[in-house]
């Protein structure tokens, strides 16, 4: 949907992603979008390198959030907002209703 | 010209500087360098962030670095005489979501070097302790604070305009140390 203005689909995945789930790691990323991992692991590094994404390292996964310190970032999360609206219902459940509360270890459910 | 091993960091990212620029490379020194200068060296920086302000291209700035012996090494700069990396992350220059509208001037030695003002550089250090809870950060605001004049009404404006009111009230005796508010 993005894809005419930042020029790549990986792109727009990668951001819409860590949008919607607050953040996310590359192959966490490609496995939702059925996408190669390498494409969206160039995104990732592109978009830290820019200051777009901040990445932190989480045993040896690398987790990516939006830096709070990109200045056009609320205007960037406004544009993402906004086309995830326009995503087909299934796919925008499946972003934004994906579980984040806790679950014990073991547990059946 | 001193040799680059002689160099203190401002002077190499002087001589740096002024070498792009007459290459019409225009950069500006932010981020933990730029601490460094400003508390006399209290706090040590192992890199140059040299932020690339007009946007040049990458293959302008390596051909660049390489005509005064810098070797690229993944994203980043170094000299065979010098253990500072350097880098260049890209523009805007900008603290929080305000850009940074005057930068400062050192003449050095070596060359010029255009570094953000002290106060903008504890607006920096202070945007990574509001959004990332980096008490290091902190910390190294209140160092630039001890040792440079600051702007302290333009400090609690933007953190005000950052959402963050509550919290430089929280950290303004820190700052402020024994000057007036």
């Amino acid at each position: 949907m993005l894809e005419p203005i930042l020029g790549s689909t990986s792109r727009e995945r990668v951001l819409v992603f860590v949008y919607a789930r607050g953040e996310g790691y590359a192959r966490e990323i490609a496995r939702f979008f059925a996408t190669d991992l390498v494409q969206i692991q160039k995104q990732l590094d592109r978009l830290e390198f820019g200051g777009i994404l901040a990445g932190r390292s989480a045993g040896r996964t690398r987790l990516y959030t939006f830096n709070p310190r990109y200045p056009f970032l609320s205007e960037l999360t406004a544009l993402l907002d906004k086309t995830i609206q326009f995503y087909p219902k299934d796919q925008q459940e499946a972003l934004l209703m994906a579980r984040r509360r806790p679950r014990r270890r073991g547990k059946p459910l | 010209m001193k040799p680059i091993r002689e160099m203190s960091q401002a002077e190499l990212g002087a001589f740096i500087h002024s070498h792009l620029r007459q290459l019409g490379i225009d950069v500006v020194l932010s981020g933990g360098a730029s601490v460094a200068i400003y508390s006399k060296n209290i706090y040590v920086s192992q890199d140059l962030d040299l932020v690339n302000i007009r946007f040049a291209k990458e293959g302008a700035i390596k051909a660049a670095m390489q005509q005064i012996g810098f070797r690229e090494e993944g994203r980043h700069f170094r000299h065979p005489e010098s253990e500072t990396i350097i880098e260049f992350p890209p523009g805007p220059l900008a603290v929080g979501a305000e850009p940074v509208k005057s930068v400062d001037e050192l003449q050095l030695p070596t060359g010029t070097l255009r570094i953000i003002s002290p106060t903008d550089c504890v607006k920096d250090r202070l945007t990574s302790y509001y959004h990332w809870g980096d008490r290091q950060a902190l910390s190294q605001a209140i160092l630039v604070a001890q040792h440079c004049e600051i702007d302290l009404k333009e400090v609690a404006r933007w953190s005000t305009a950052e959402g963050k009111r509550k919290e430089y009230a929280n950290i303004r005796g820190s700052l402020v140390g024994n000057r007036s508010p």
